[in-house]
């Protein structure tokens, strides 16, 4: 199981090529953070990992799939709170 | 020993040949036994019913399908009308790999009418630890011929449709148009966009499946399948992943790896979706589920995790309101998958005179066995423990695709030993000589040691080692 993030954190789990690239299954990330920073923010803890994954994955929100707002005026602006769970979802192809 | 090995090379080809000709009689006979069993006017001459049975059979089953069918009609989800349904339902599995092989078998099992099945490639050795339809005398046939021998073995009662080819932008709606529910069991971007638009264009549900290394991912598309640009249907793959990965970042299972019961599961949650759906009957007379993209982990806990997802992009490119897409775009090949996808270009990062082949390599070394250098092997750690050039230190290549690796500041990073001169060379190595290029350029930028030392790799990495130094070595 992956362990409950401390107080004022929020986990991030990593399938398929993005845990190859982190190395890591999850990690916990100081909370609350706009979900639109939520790219940048783990380019900035692995770097290079937005171009090579992130950008072409998909990302749940507490089991719930969302969209990663491109601007920061865009309405739909989602928060991630103390305690939510964060998936990064990169396409598998092969079978 | 000379003569009998020619007399058993001999044997073995007799016997491949013996059975290429059982295989092809087989496949005429369940031809022939289908097309009869599909006409009413030849029911009564099917050599299946027992001679007693005088009074004309009156029930919508034939009597060995009660028998062979008993322990699925019996269930809620099924029941003799899921089991008709099932009977004149076309299923499309397109790929006979790891997920095809168990989908088409548990699919054959069931009961589904027509049967198609779509590939080009052949069976090849490795693909036999998790291919489960085929088998060790198969080597060499095409994928499709062995797997539709297997199901026809299983239940001769399913009509087979063989298409050996790969699905293709030119016959993808030609094939999908003649089947009711599509399964994709391909392991590559292009083919999983050609044919989610394939079914978005031809209004068929799409169960998509696939499988990596110990992870795998299942999710139902377009169901249901509303016109294009109704937002009632559910998602396409486009809407679920607009944007193709990298491609550098796409693996095989070849270069990935694939445990076996991994990609196996899939296949068989793929059978079940498909055997749901159509034991189901057509909406509105279930409930479609909403959408959801299970993930498998054979290492995680949960072994299992559903994803809600959303209904289909207002936007899409393929199922949306404003959408090009259409029958004629997809023929011409005016959707260009491969150029949407990107194309892995050779990797061309190094000089000529930055590279040394396996030849040269080994015979510096021969020699000048004390040479002082390094050689890099920047395969995975798996690849390296499998089998190595003596004396080579492994850092992962993963490494150097992080731009924190260390000694980027000039210092000496962890895998350099410190005895070692700093003009002395660096050689990397990898498995075909692509990623030590990069590997090789991205020290050269580090500026470890001094600049008059050389960094450089070995062309063609362990696969030139092989052909050109050390033919016993293996290679992966």
């Amino acid at each position: 199981m992956v362990p409950k993030p401390p107080k004022g954190h929020f986990n991030v789990l990593y399938f398929a090529s993005a845990s190859s690239f982190t190395s890591m299954e999850s990690e916990s990330l100081p909370a609350p953070l706009p979900l639109r920073k939520l790219f940048e923010t783990l380019d900035e803890k692995h770097p290079g990992i937005k171009a090579k994954i992130l950008n072409s994955c998909l990302v749940t929100v507490n089991l719930n799939y969302v969209d990663i707002p491109e601007k920061d005026d865009d309405p739909d602006q989602v928060t991630i709170e103390e305690g939510d769970e964060v998936a990064i979802i990169p396409p598998v192809s092969s079978g | 020993m000379e003569p009998a090995s020619g007399r058993a090379e001999q044997l073995r080809l007799q016997i491949a040949k013996a059975e290429a000709d059982l295989r092809e009689l087989r496949l005429q006979l369940s031809q022939v036994e289908t097309s009869q069993e599909h006409d009413p006017r030849d029911q009564s001459s099917h050599s299946n019913v027992p001679p007693e049975i005088v009074s004309p059979w009156k029930w919508p089953l034939q009597q060995q399908e009660y028998e062979r069918y008993a322990r699925q009609l019996i269930l809620p989800s099924v029941g003799l009308a899921g089991q008709m349904r099932l009977k004149s339902a076309a299923v499309l599995v397109v790929g006979a790999g790891g997920l095809g092989c168990p989908a088409a078998a548990y699919l054959a099992g069931a009961g589904v009418g027509v049967l198609g099945l779509v590939d080009g490639d052949i069976v090849e050795v490795s693909n036999l630890h998790r291919q489960i339809a085929h088998s060790h005398t198969k080597i060499g046939m095409n994928k499709v011929d062995s797997l539709a021998e297997y199901c026809i073995d299983l239940n001769p009662r399913v009509n087979c449709v063989r298409h050996v080819t790969p699905l293709t932008p030119e016959n993808a709606a030609e094939i999908v148009s003649k089947y009711d529910v599509v399964l994709d069991c391909t392991d590559h971007p292009t083919s999983r966009y050609l044919i989610s638009d394939a079914c978005v264009l031809l209004q068929k549900p799409l169960v998509s499946a696939s499988a990596l290394r110990t992870d795998g991912q299942l999710i139902v598309l377009n169901n249901p399948p509303a016109p294009q640009g109704s937002q009632d249907g559910g998602p396409c793959y486009r809407c679920v992943f607009p944007k193709p990965p990298p491609p550098d970042g796409v693996l095989s299972c070849g270069e990935g790896g694939i445990l076996g019961p991994v990609v196996g599961v899939m296949g068989v949650l793929q059978a079940l979706e498909a055997i749901k759906l159509v034991a189901a009957g057509p909406p509105p007379s279930h409930e479609v589920p909403a959408p959801s993209l299970l993930l498998f982990s054979a290492v995680g806990t949960p072994t299992f995790r559903s994803m809600r997802m959303r209904g289909r992009r207002s936007d899409c490119s393929a199922c949306g309101m404003s959408s090009s897409l259409t029958p004629d775009a997809l023929k011409s090949g005016m959707v260009d998958y491969v150029l949407f996808c990107g194309v892995r270009s050779p990797v061309r990062v190094l000089a000529p005179d930055e590279r040394i082949t396996a030849a040269a390599y080994s015979n510096m070394l021969a020699e000048n066995p004390g040479f002082a250098h390094v050689l890099l092997d920047v395969r995975d750690r798996e690849h390296h423990a499998i089998a190595s050039i003596p004396g080579a230190v492994n850092v992962p290549f993963s490494m150097f695709q992080r731009t924190d690796m260390g000694g980027q500041d000039g210092t000496r990073p962890d895998w350099l030993p410190e005895s070692l001169p700093p003009d002395a060379p660096i050689y990397v190595v990898c498995r075909v000589g692509n990623d030590s290029q990069v590997a090789a350029r991205k020290l050269k930028e580090m500026r470890t040691g001094s600049e008059h030392r050389f960094i450089g790799d070995i062309q063609g990495g362990m696969e030139a080692w092989k052909k050109e130094v050390d033919k016993s070595i293996p290679f992966i």
